[in-house]
């Protein structure tokens, strides 16, 4: 496995009488994170499992570095996968939890003290799971999947549970990892954290794919191609004469002006030519959220 | 707290995948609870039997032939009076429990990984999931045979100083007394491995020890006063003969000393505990190879 990039063709989860995931193709580059979005049930969690071979695929191929995962030799080595927060026996404790796993994959047992201190988790190692946070069963979840110290990282729903400390360290653990050129590959539904985390994102809706790009592509190509500029001026005719034809104005809240066509740089070059005062020029953003809802509007997550 | 790993660690080369499933079952089972709670169980019951081997025993020894039975019922009495029987007897006391606590932990090894959702993190690890069920009857077989080792242990200057009490020799000599030893061991090998094959069949942990225990206690002895009446009421000899089809009975056949009249040899109980094997393994591993785990 050279890369670690991941290739998703055409893969589908037939159940009984849901098509859980549905012809479903994508790419995940390394050394970015890429954010995976949809709404609960989209599909996500079954399409991780395909990918990790703990599902079987009805039809479809999931690789990781060109090979299947249950055809990597050493799979730990390769690939790290955080799937549920409850992942443990109860009466285990932390470090003896990662002993086994350290066992099954042959790596000294000195390993699972060097990834506890990676998480943080070196005070709690000697407690049992049981008596674990929701937010230190992720943190142990993650030092399970750094063990062999894979190119690939896998993880779904990691900021679940955690306190805005912990989603910070998360963010910043995940980009550090994506900047030594590790893939990482992120499920989540919160989409405002991914927006903040992910280079890339892959959205999917009802089993299927929506959207995928860079966030900023995604984000400005469902916004549909410009950008608004929400400005708030005393003399709006005056301005919109000064932008010419090239710019647009829709009336927005509290008499602003949202203005489309034009950057902001622009509005306000033209304000100071025109002589015309300005109380408010923001670039109006839209986000992930807001693109998110649009994309998946229709499609029941509950199937 | 760190966030990044300076340099990549060394993970070693990994030894021979069986030994390191082995080892990592080996380590699951002694970092929780269920196999020193297991083990207390076993060794109290084993106390238990023993009195009341002993306490057979005694009786068969004392007690003369009671008159006017039939000859083929006469037979029967005679052998249990036999001294390399009830040796045979002693020396494999706590057998009874002893193979339901093997085969409880077996039962566990197997379906925690669903109960506590480990199963993930296991498959994780070695994607190839037949060689860990074969890792898991092999850990069961070894933790079947370190009851075994230890309840020989205790019962072995047990027996021998009940024997000496009837001026009996220790028998440790005879050939049908070593058999029935060895043959113990095998049963609790055979039961441990019948525990993980019973776990991948059924899944939820309470419902497997559950319906283990049940059949284990209740079923062979529901089945064998049915096998009984039907023997008695329509007078077909051959009727009692399946109760040798049922793991417990079987495998208490394997390990009698000497083969009383009326029964078959030992070691068509032998058989009939490895063909359970078999067939439950197999259709074990074959199900766990393809099944979706979430």
């Amino acid at each position: 496995m050279s890369d670690g990039q991941i290739v998703v063709s055409g893969l589908t989860k037939q159940y009984k009488r849901v098509r859980a995931v549905d012809g479903l193709s994508v790419v995940v580059e390394p050394g970015r994170v890429t954010g995976f979005l949809g709404p609960n049930g989209a599909g996500k969690t079954t399409t991780l499992r395909m990918l990790l071979n703990l599902v079987t695929p009805t039809a479809g191929t999931a690789t990781i570095g060109g090979v299947r995962y249950a055809d990597l030799d050493q799979p730990l080595r390769h690939v790290g996968a955080v799937l549920e927060a409850s992942s443990a026996h109860k009466g285990r404790t932390g470090r003896n939890h990662l002993r086994v796993i350290c066992a099954a994959a042959g790596f000294p047992a000195r390993r699972a003290d060097e990834v506890l201190d990676l998480v943080g988790l070196a005070p709690a190692a000697k407690r049992k799971f049981k008596g674990y946070s929701l937010g230190m069963r992720q943190r142990l979840g993650i030092a399970a999947a750094m063990l062999g110290n894979p190119r690939v990282l896998i993880l779904d729903e990691p900021a679940n549970g955690l306190d805005p400390e912990g989603i910070r360290w998360m963010r910043d653990l995940l980009r550090a990892l994506a900047d030594q050129g590790r893939t990482i590959f992120v499920s989540s539904h919160l989409l405002s954290e991914m927006e903040l985390l992910a280079h890339d994102v892959i959205i999917i809706a009802a089993g299927r794919l929506v959207a995928q790009g860079p966030v900023e592509q995604v984000i400005s190509g469902m916004a549909g191609g410009g950008v608004r500029v929400r400005v708030r001026t005393p003399q709006p005719e005056k301005l919109m004469a000064e932008l010419g034809s090239a710019a647009t104005a829709q009336p927005g809240e509290d008499g602003a002006l949202l203005v489309t066509g034009v950057d902001a740089p622009a509005i306000g070059a033209a304000a100071l030519r025109a002589s015309v005062e300005l109380h408010e020029l923001v670039a109006d953003r839209p986000d992930l959220e807001r693109v998110f809802l649009e994309l998946t509007a229709g499609k029941a997550a509950i199937r | 707290m760190t966030t990044t790993t300076a340099a990549p660690p060394t993970l070693g080369r990994p030894g021979p995948a069986p030994l390191r499933l082995m080892r990592s079952e080996l380590l699951k089972i002694i970092t929780t609870n269920a196999w020193w709670l297991l083990m207390i169980g076993a060794l109290a019951l084993l106390a238990l039997a023993f009195l009341v081997n002993a306490i057979g025993a005694d009786f068969a020894f004392n007690q003369p032939t009671p008159e006017g039975i039939p000859a083929e019922d006469r037979a029967a009495f005679e052998a249990t009076r036999n001294e390399v029987y009830q040796a045979a007897n002693l020396y494999t006391s706590g057998q009874f429990f002893g193979l339901m606590f093997v085969m409880l932990l077996g039962i566990v090894l197997m379906t925690s990984e669903f109960f506590h959702q480990t199963a993930t993190a296991t498959f994780l690890t070695t994607p190839h999931r037949t060689a860990v069920v074969l890792a898991k009857l092999a850990v069961a077989a070894l933790c079947g045979a370190v009851l075994w080792a230890l309840t020989t242990a205790l019962t072995v200057p047990a027996t021998a100083v009940f024997l000496q009490r009837y001026d009996m020799p220790s028998h440790l000599g005879d050939w049908p007394v070593q058999r029935a030893i060895m043959l113990n061991l095998l049963a609790y090998a055979i039961w441990g491995m019948f525990g993980v094959s019973l776990g991948v069949l059924l899944r939820s942990q309470i419902g497997a020890t559950v319906t283990a225990v049940a059949l284990y206690l209740i079923g062979t002895a529901a089945v064998q006063i049915i096998l009984t009446i039907l023997e008695q009421q329509l007078g077909w000899d051959w009727v009692s003969n399946i109760q040798y089809a049922l793991p417990a009975v079987a495998s208490a056949l394997m390990v009698t000393g000497t083969d009383l009249p009326g029964e078959p040899a030992w070691w068509v109980g032998g058989l009939v505990l490895v063909a359970y094997v078999v067939v439950a393994g197999g259709l074990g591993v074959l199900i766990n190879r393809r099944r979706d785990v979430s």
